[in-house]
C-alpha cells in the first residue's frame, strides 16, 4: 500500500514569523477564514514542528530568529517542505542588506515552493500551499538519517 | 499456639533489651533474624489457627497493670512539669483521677485478657510484617543520623518495644489492659517523635502526646461507665454482648472516639502531621502498621455493636467529611513526607468509615485497604527516606532531575503513588468497594449518604491531583539520559524496597484467594456471623457484591507491568529529537501546580470539633 | 447471542466510528462557520499521512506511554461496552488518562508539562460528576453495571434529568472542547500533554481521541439505552450541542473551568441523586 499519497491530503502547517512585518501573515491567515477555507483541504494550522508537514516561513531572517529558524526545521520529520512565503523570506526583499537580517531564508534551509512576491494574496497562499507543496511531499522519498 | 503468641508477646521486649547491649555487629543480626523469625510466625498462625484463643493472666498481673498505669501516668506528670506543659498536665489529672478511682473499686472476676481471633492475627500480620521490613530499613538508615551510639541503640529497642506493645493492643480484650498498652504506644510515639531533641521535634512530641492522652481519657471514662453501672467485666468481648441493651452505646462511642484520636481524624490531626519531624523510619511506623491502624481496628472490633446505629451514621458522615477535608489540605504541601501525612489522615478516614459501616463487604474493603496502604504507604515512606539520605532531597519541588540522577527510586515512587489511586491495586479496590458500598447506605441513610457519596468522589479526585502533583516533578527526564544506569543504592534499601514491591504486586495478583481464604473469615469471626466469598464465573463475589476480576487481570498488565516497561523500555531504530521550546535552547526545571487552601482549612478544625461534639451528642440524647 | 457479537464488533470497530466522528465533527464545525469543511474522512487521510512518517522520539518511555494509553482507553471502552461495572470503567478511563499524564510528565518540555498539570486538573473538574452520576444510576437500578442499564429497558433520562444536564456541563472538559480546553489548548500550549508525540507515535494519541468520542457518546447513550431511537436522538443532540458550544465559546482558564465544574455541575448532580435516594424522581 502505497502512503505516500496520502501525504497530500493532509499537509499540515508550520507558521513561522522570521522577523516579518506581519503582512503576509495576515494573508496566510486569511486561508483559514471561511472564504478561502484551507480545511476543506484537510491543512491544519498545527504551530507544533512534530506534527507538521509544511514549514511556512514569512520575513527576511533575523538574526535574533535565526536560530529557532533551524531548530525547529530540525524537529519536523519528515517527509518536509518548506515554504518561503513572499519577497522577504525568499531574498530578503527590502531588507536586503540590512545590518540585522540575513536576507532569505535558503541561507539556512533548504527552501522547496518559494513565493517570489512583493506581496501576498490568500489567492496565492493557496496556490502555493495546495498547488505546489504538496507535489513536493509526496514526491520526497528518502531522508538521510543522521 | 500459645507459645507463638507468647514469642509475639516476649519476643520483640527481649530483642528490644537485647539491642541495648550487644555491640552493633551482632545486633543488626538480630534485627534482621527477629524481624524474620516474627514475621513468620504471624504468617503460620494465620494460616493455621481456625478458631480464637483465650489466654488468662494470674491475678497478680491485674494489680501489676494498674501500677504500670500509675507509674507511666507520673512519667507523663514529670514531663508535663520538665516541659512546662499544660495540656499534658491536664490529661494526666485527669487520667490519674480516673486510675485512682478504678483502683478503689473491687476487683472484677478476672476471665481471659487476651482474645486471639481472626482479626487480631490478621493484625498481628500487619504489624510483624511490615514493621519487621522498617525495622530492618533502619539499620542502615540510623547508622547516617547524626547522632550518638548510644542514642542509635535506643531507637532500635523503641522500635522493637513499640512492636511489642502493638502487639499486645490489638490482643488485649480485658479494657484495663487495652488501656494500658494503648498508653504505652502513646509513650513510644512521644519517645520516637522527640528522639531528633531539637525544639520542634520537642514541641511536636508534646502535641502527639497529650491528644493521644485525650483517647486514652475516652478508653478510661469507657471503663469507669461500665464499672460505675456494674455492667460486669470490662471487655470487648462482653461491651458486644451488652451493647445491645439501651444506655451501653456510651462506652462503645467513647471508644470510638478514642479510636479516631489515635487515627488523627480531623481536629486531632496535627499530630500525625508533626510526627514527620520524627526519623523516617518513624513515619513508616507511625503511618503504615502501628498507631495509626489501631483506629480501623477498634473500629472493626466494634463494628457488630456499632452497625445500623447513630453512632456509626454520625462516624461515617465525619470520615466522609475528613476524607475529602484532608485531601483539600493537602494540596498546598510541598514538604514530600507532609503529602504522605494528608493522604494517610484522609485514606484512613476512609478505612474507619468502612469499619463503621459493618457489613461484610465495607469490612472486607476496610482490611483490603489496611493491608495495602500499609504496605505502600511503608513503600513511600521508606523512599522518602532514602531520597533524604541518597539524593538530599525533602521538598517534592526539588525533586526536579530526580528521573536522571536515581531512576529506580523515581519509578518506585511513582508505583507507589499509582498503587494507592488506580485499578489494579489493593488500594484502588477498597475504594470502589467503598463507593458501591456507600450506595447501599445512602439507601438507608438518605441526605447522609449522599453526602458522603460526594465527599468520597471528591476526596479521591483531589487525592489523584494530590499524587499527580509529585509524580509529575519526579519523572521528568532529558532523552539523552535513556541510556542513564539505575542508581546504585545501598543493599539494605534495596532489599527492604523489592520485598514490599512484591508484596504490593503478589497481593495485587492474588487478591481473589487473599479474600476469600484469609480475609472473608477474619470478618466472618468479627461479626460472628457466615460471609459468603467465593470466586466463581469469573468474579469474586463477598456478601451482595461481586467484582469481575477479568478487567482487574488486564488492568494488572496496563498499570504496573506497562509501568515498569515504561521506565526501562528502549526503542531502536527510532531517531532522536529535541523536547519542543519554541526554537530555544534553554533549560527550565519544573515545579508543580499549588493551590492556596489557607482560608478555608482552619474551618475543617471547627468542623471536626462539632463532629465530636455531635458523636457524644448522638449517644446522650 | 446477536448482541454479543453486535458489542465485539463495536468494540473492534471503535476506533473506525471515533474517527468517523471525529470527521463529521470538522465538517459539522465547518458549517457552522459557513466553511465547507475537510472531507469525511479526512482524519483517516490524517492517520495515514502520519503512519508514513520518519520516526521521531524524545525518549522511549514517553512514547511508550502514549501507546498504551491508547490501549488502557480501548480497554476501558470494551469494558462500558460489554456492561461491565460503572465505577470500574470510570476508574478504567482514569489509568488511561493517568498514562497520558505520566506521558506528559517524563519529558522536559514546558508545554508538555503545564498541558499534563491542566489533564490532572480537569479530571478534578470531571471525575466527581462522574462518579455521583454513576451512584445515581445505581439508586435507580439497584446495580452498578452497565448491562443492567440496557436490559432494564427503561430510559434513564426521564428518572435523572439533572446528572443529565451535569454531564453536558462537563462533556467539553472530557472531549478537550471549548470553553474546557485548557488541557488541549492548541493555541496556547499547542496541545500540551500530546505536544511532544510525532508521526506514528502522535497517531496513538490522535486515535485515542477517537476512541474518547466513542467513549463519551456511549455514556450519552447510557441515558436514552431503553429507547434505541431516544438514545440516538440524545447523541446527535448532544453531538451537535457540543460542537455549537466550541464553536461559539472562548476558552476559560483552569480556575473558572474547577469553580465551574464544582460550584455548578457537581451540586447539580449531587441535586439528582438526593432526588433519587429520596424517590422523588
Amino acid at each position: 500500500m502505497k502512503l505516500n499519497k496520502y501525504r497530500k491530503k493532509s499537509p499540515w502547517i508550520l507558521h513561522y514569523n522570521a522577523g516579518g512585518c506581519n503582512g503576509c501573515d495576515i494573508e496566510i491567515l486569511a486561508c483559514l477564514a471561511p472564504k478561502y477555507d484551507i480545511e476543506r483541504f484537510g491543512i491544519i494550522n498545527t504551530g507544533n514542528p512534530k506534527q507538521s508537514d509544511i514549514l511556512l516561513v514569512t520575513g527576511p531572517v533575523t538574526k535574533r530568529s535565526r536560530e529557532r529558524l533551524v531548530e525547529i526545521y530540525n524537529q519536523m520529520p519528515e517527509p518536509k517542505v518548506v515554504i518561503s512565503c513572499g519577497a522577504c523570506a525568499s531574498t530578503g526583499g527590502v531588507f536586503r542588506g540590512m545590518y540585522n537580517c540575513e536576507g532569505g531564508i535558503d541561507q539556512y534551509i533548504p527552501v522547496d515552493v518559494c513565493m517570489r512576491l512583493r506581496y501576498q494574496t490568500p489567492n496565492k497562499s493557496l496556490t502555493g500551499l495546495y498547488r505546489h507543496s504538496p507535489s513536493w511531499l509526496k514526491n520526497q522519498k528518502k531522508w538521510n538519517h543522521p | 499456639m500459645y507459645p507463638f503468641i507468647i514469642a509475639l508477646f516476649a519476643g520483640p521486649v527481649i530483642v528490644s533489651g537485647l539491642l541495648f547491649i550487644l555491640p552493633k555487629s551482632i545486633s543488626r543480626i538480630l534485627i534482621i533474624t527477629a524481624a524474620v523469625v516474627f514475621s513468620s510466625i504471624s504468617v503460620y498462625l494465620i494460616t493455621r489457627t481456625d478458631q480464637s484463643l483465650q489466654i488468662a493472666v494470674p491475678a497478680f498481673m491485674h494489680q501489676a497493670v494498674v501500677i504500670a498505669d500509675l507509674a507511666l501516668l507520673l512519667f507523663f506528670g514529670w514531663i508535663a512539669y520538665r516541659r512546662k506543659n499544660l495540656l499534658v498536665g491536664i490529661m494526666t489529672i485527669l487520667q490519674l483521677a480516673g486510675t485512682i478511682w478504678l483502683m478503689n473499686q473491687p476487683a472484677e472476676s478476672a476471665g481471659f485478657v487476651f482474645n486471639i481471633d481472626k482479626l487480631c492475627l490478621f493484625m498481628f500480620l500487619l504489624i510483624n510484617v511490615i514493621s519487621g521490613i522498617i525495622a530492618v530499613y533502619s539499620i542502615r538508615y540510623m547508622e547516617e543520623e547524626p547522632c550518638s551510639g548510644l542514642r542509635k541503640k535506643y531507637f532500635m529497642s523503641v522500635i522493637f518495644w513499640f512492636i511489642a506493645v502493638m502487639n499486645l493492643v490489638v490482643a488485649s480484650d480485658n479494657l484495663e489492659f487495652f488501656f494500658l498498652f494503648f498508653e504505652l504506644t502513646t509513650l513510644a510515639s512521644f519517645l520516637l517523635i522527640g528522639f531528633r531533641r531539637d525544639e520542634i521535634s520537642v514541641k511536636n512530641s508534646l502535641t502527639a502526646l497529650w491528644m493521644n492522652q485525650a483517647g486514652g481519657i475516652a478508653i478510661l471514662a469507657a471503663i469507669i461507665f461500665l464499672r460505675y453501672n456494674n455492667a460486669g467485666e470490662a471487655s470487648f468481648t462482653h461491651l458486644l454482648q451488652i451493647a445491645a441493651q439501651p444506655g451501653f452505646m456510651l462506652p462503645v462511642a467513647l471508644l470510638a472516639v478514642a479510636a479516631l484520636v489515635k487515627g488523627a481524624q480531623m481536629p486531632f490531626s496535627k499530630w500525625l502531621l508533626g510526627a514527620m519531624v520524627a526519623p523516617t523510619p518513624v513515619s513508616a511506623l507511625l503511618h503504615s502498621s502501628t498507631m495509626v491502624k489501631i483506629a480501623p481496628f477498634v473500629i472493626l472490633r466494634l463494628s457488630p455493636a456499632l452497625q445500623g446505629t447513630a453512632v456509626s451514621t454520625v462516624i461515617i458522615a465525619f470520615t466522609g467529611f475528613v476524607f475529602a477535608a484532608a485531601a483539600f489540605s493537602a494540596l498546598s504541601q510541598d514538604v514530600f513526607k507532609r503529602i504522605l501525612a494528608y493522604s494517610t489522615v484522609a485514606l484512613l478516614a476512609l478505612m474507619i468509615m468502612m469499619a463503621a459501616a459493618g457489613t461484610p463487604v465495607t469490612m472486607a474493603a476496610a482490611l483490603i485497604l489496611m493491608l495495602f496502604h500499609g504496605l505502600s504507604k511503608c513503600l513511600l515512606f521508606l523512599n522518602a527516606g532514602i531520597m533524604e539520605r541518597e539524593f538530599h532531597l525533602k521538598q517534592s519541588t526539588d525533586m526536579d532531575r530526580l528521573a536522571e540522577r536515581g531512576p529506580v527510586t523515581s519509578f518506585i515512587i511513582t508505583f507507589g503513588f499509582l498503587s494507592l489511586l488506580l485499578p489494579p491495586f489493593g488500594a484502588f479496590i477498597g475504594k470502589w468497594f467503598s463507593i458501591e458500598s456507600m450506595g447501599g447506605f445512602a439507601q438507608t441513610s438518605k441526605i447522609a449518604g449522599a453526602l458522603v457519596i460526594a465527599a468520597i468522589a471528591m476526596g479521591g479526585a483531589m487525592l489523584s491531583l494530590l499524587y499527580f502533583k509529585v509524580i509529575g516533578v519526579l519523572i521528568a527526564r532529558n532523552g539523552n539520559d535513556d541510556r542513564a544506569k539505575p542508581e546504585h543504592i545501598h543493599p539494605i534499601y534495596r532489599f527492604t524496597n523489592y520485598i514490599l514491591l512484591v508484596l504490593i504486586v503478589a497481593g495485587m495478583g492474588g487478591l481473589s484467594y487473599l479474600v476469600t481464604e484469609f480475609l472473608a473469615p477474619v470478618i466472618a469471626a468479627t461479626l460472628q456471623q457466615p460471609v459468603t466469598a467465593f470466586t466463581s464465573h469469573g468474579s469474586l463475589h463477598i456478601g451482595n457484591m461481586s467484582m469481575p476480576l477479568l478487567p482487574l487481570a488486564i488492568a494488572f498488565f496496563l498499570l504496573p507491568v506497562v509501568l515498569y516497561a515504561a521506565m526501562f523500555i528502549r526503542f531502536k531504530k527510532v531517531d532522536r529529537v529535541k523536547e519542543y521550546m519554541c526554537g530555544e535552547k534553554v533549560n527550565y526545571s519544573f515545579s508543580s501546580y499549588y493551590f492556596s487552601v489557607e482560608k478555608i482549612t482552619p474551618w475543617f478544625t471547627v468542623a471536626g470539633i462539632l463532629f465530636f461534639i455531635t458523636l457524644l451528642a448522638v449517644v446522650i440524647l | 447471542m446477536k448482541n454479543e457479537w453486535l458489542q465485539i464488533v463495536l468494540i473492534i470497530l471503535a476506533p473506525v466510528i471515533g474517527g468517523l466522528i471525529a470527521g463529521f465533527e470538522r465538517i459539522i464545525r465547518a458549517r457552522m462557520q459557513r466553511r465547507i469543511g475537510p472531507p469525511l474522512l479526512q482524519p483517516f487521510y490524517d492517520f495515514l499521512k502520519l503512519a508514513d512518517k520518519r520516526k521521531m522520539m524524545v525518549h522511549s518511555t514517553h512514547v511508550f506511554l502514549g501507546l498504551m494509553h491508547f490501549l488502557a482507553l480501548w480497554f476501558a471502552l470494551a469494558v462500558l461496552i460489554l456492561g461491565g461495572d460503572l465505577i470500574l470503567v470510570i476508574f478504567l478511563h482514569l489509568l488511561s488518562s493517568a498514562l497520558l499524564i505520566l506521558a506528559g510528565y517524563s519529558t522536559r518540555s514546558i508545554f508538555s508539562h503545564l498541558g499534563a498539570n491542566r489533564m490532572a486538573i480537569s479530571i478534578l473538574a470531571y471525575e466527581p460528576v462522574l462518579i455521583l452520576m454513576a451512584v445515581t444510576i445505581y439508586m435507580i437500578n439497584g446495580s452498578f453495571d452497565v448491562s443492567v442499564i440496557f436490559s432494564s429497558g427503561e430510559s434513564l433520562i426521564l428518572k435523572m434529568p439533572l446528572a443529565f444536564i451535569a454531564l453536558l456541563m462537563i462533556l467539553p472538559v472530557k472531549l478537550k472542547k471549548s470553553p474546557f480546553d485548557v488541557a488541549e489548548a492548541h493555541q496556547e500550549i499547542t496541545g500540551g500533554a500530546e505536544i511532544e508525540f510525532s508521526g506514528i507515535f502522535y497517531e496513538a494519541v490522535y486515535t485515542a481521541k477517537w476512541l474518547d468520542n466513542v467513549f463519551c457518546y456511549t455514556l450519552v447513550y447510557l441515558f436514552g439505552a431503553g429507547n434505541p431511537l431516544l438514545g440516538a436522538g440524545l447523541v446527535v443532540g448532544v453531538f451537535l450541542y457540543v460542537n455549537a458550544l466550541d464553536n461559539s465559546s472562548a476558552r476559560v482558564n483552569y480556575r473558572q473551568m474547577l469553580r465551574f465544574t464544582i460550584g455548578v455541575a457537581l451540586p447539580v448532580a449531587f441535586i439528582n441523586l438526593l432526588l433519587s435516594i429520596l424517590h422523588i424522581l
